[in-house]
């Protein structure tokens, strides 16, 4: 009865030592793809913070000359998904999901910042060439929850811009961003929200709406909102 | 009139905020009733398993505590005790059978915050019957079967090693006071009277915590990780643990002697004995 002779078996703690080991390996992989997104992240987030000043018609170009530091983000989103993929998605899920998030608001604000259109999350996983909200099995992928929190950092960098418009002389931008931002806010709403980060960076929505209706009344007070856009709120209510 | 004044205002905000979406529907609404949907499945499965989690917890407790009352070790648990439990697993594993689905596939790994409070409990308390029964700790694959057996066929349950390392050092704390209780009641500390070919074990629930903490010490987990922060917080908790029993033993050393045999310490005495533990 040799098992019995001793309190602990040392295997066990060898086997679970090994287990610990082998994770910190994979842990130390990730992170090491994670780090260089960052990096990427920052680099796309500095060029676009230039769509602040510059007026919208040379926008488009400045857009296409962020393409590259976008389309390396992609890249490393791809590295990552084929690395994360040999292990259960949300074992590990936490390493990279804040990353993931910034480079989806750099994609979302370059592509708002261009044709002030919305990505949808299936055209933002068909961007990354990542599936989306999956469930049916076990691979890298793009959650609702990051989608929605990427969103949630374009509203918050579309009411700076609508104020930063108005001082390039662009009038229209912030009638534009306050649908944008109503309907956003609108669709934020019927969703049942627990006490989770997404609750809590969600409630800062409202109060972005009321910024972004803040300068369009500062604008329509002094008559500054365009004619066109003036019918056209006119015919929508 | 201040209170017209806030009436006003209370209804411009809701004009901006309420009324708005309701009378130009927006355009992404049916990607939000996509979310929406999808997101309250995900609660749900968060709740259910939440709710398990603490049913299993506490019917763990209620094992251990019905385990407490063994005095022997090495030995089948009393009957009296076994069958007083039993109900109690059969409870632990309809818990675990009525949210095993939700945790298969993708999901396995992503509740793992919101069960392993019920798995940690269920591993103390296998892991103190597997002791008293076989004076032995209970291996981490051994483990992993029982629990996976709880989630009925096809889904199993999982164990991971943290839910393995973090059980195994509550139940130290359980050995300490099987200890103490056995030493206050008995004289004697807690050792399986069996010569194993010949020779003569050594072994007592003392030694054999110590070697516990020898080997959960010897563990090495990144320093960033949040196991590691749960492993130095109960290690602190185990270090007190051997001292009391130590404490325990060095009374009972010293005045052990002293006593008659067959003499029982009164409630008093119990509690002074834990007290020097202190």
């Amino acid at each position: 009865m040799a098992s019995n002779t001793v309190m602990v078996d040392s295997s066990i703690f060898e086997d679970i030592q090994q287990k610990i080991d082998d994770d910190t390996a994979f842990n130390d992989e990730l992170r090491e793809t994670v780090q260089q997104l960052n990096k990427q992240v920052r680099s796309a987030q500095a060029a676009l913070s230039q769509v602040h000043a510059i007026p919208r018609d040379q926008l488009a170009a400045h857009i296409t000359k962020t393409q590259p530091l976008i389309h390396a983000e992609i890249t490393t989103i791809s590295q990552l998904a084929t690395k994360a993929s040999q292990q259960p998605y949300y074992k590990w899920n936490h390493v990279w999901t804040r990353s993931v998030q910034d480079a989806c608001f750099t994609i979302l604000f370059a592509h708002y910042a261009a044709s002030s259109a919305l990505l949808t999350i299936e055209d933002l996983g068909a961007r990354l060439s990542i599936p989306v909200n999956l469930k049916d099995r076990d691979a890298f992928h793009l959650t609702i929850e990051e989608y929605l929190l990427a969103l949630i950092s374009l509203i918050e960098e579309l009411a700076r811009l609508a104020r930063n418009a108005v001082t390039i002389g662009d009038y229209s931008r912030p009638l534009e961003i306050a649908r944008f931002v109503n309907n956003i806010h609108a669709g934020f709403q019927i969703l049942n929200l627990k006490n989770d980060i997404l609750r809590r960076r969600s409630d800062g929505i409202k109060y972005r709406l009321k910024e972004v209706e803040d300068v369009v009344y500062d604008l329509s007070l002094r008559g500054l909102v365009p004619k066109e856009e003036t019918k056209d709120e006119e015919m929508k209510t | 009139m201040p209170q017209s004044n806030t009436q006003n205002k209370k209804r411009s905000a809701e004009d901006a905020f309420g009324e708005r979406p309701a009378k130009m529907e927006s355009p992404f609404m049916p990607m939000f009733e996509g979310f929406k949907s999808e997101l309250d499945e995900h609660h749900d499965r968060r709740e259910r398993i939440i709710k398990a989690s603490r049913d299993i917890t506490a019917t763990s407790k209620k094992i251990i505590f019905g385990l407490q009352r063994v005095r022997n070790m090495k030995q089948p648990i009393p009957g009296a005790i076994t069958k007083s439990n039993q109900p109690l697993w059969d409870l632990i594993s309809k818990a675990y059978s009525s949210i095993s689905t939700d945790l298969q596939g993708l999901n396995t790994y992503r509740y793992s915050k919101q069960i392993t409070g019920g798995t940690q409990e269920f591993m103390e308390a296998l892991s103190f019957q597997h002791y008293l029964e076989a004076q032995s700790l209970v291996s981490l694959q051994e483990a992993s079967r029982s629990t996976a057996d709880l989630g009925g066929p096809n889904n199993p349950i999982l164990l991971s090693e943290a839910d393995y390392l973090l059980g195994v050092f509550d139940m130290t704390g359980e050995l300490m006071r099987f200890a103490i209780t056995v030493m206050a009641t008995s004289g004697e500390v807690p050792s399986a009277k069996l010569e194993v070919e010949g020779e003569q074990s050594h072994r007592n629930v003392l030694t054999d915590l110590r070697d516990v903490r020898d080997f959960l010490k010897a563990v090495d987990v990144p320093h960033y990780s949040s196991l590691n922060k749960d492993m130095n917080k109960k290690m602190e908790v185990l270090e007190t643990c051997v001292v009391k029993v130590e404490n325990a033993l060095y009374g009972l050393t010293v005045r052990g002697a002293e006593r008659p045999k067959g003499w029982l310490p009164d409630e008093k005495m119990v509690g002074r004995d834990e007290v020097v533990g202190h």
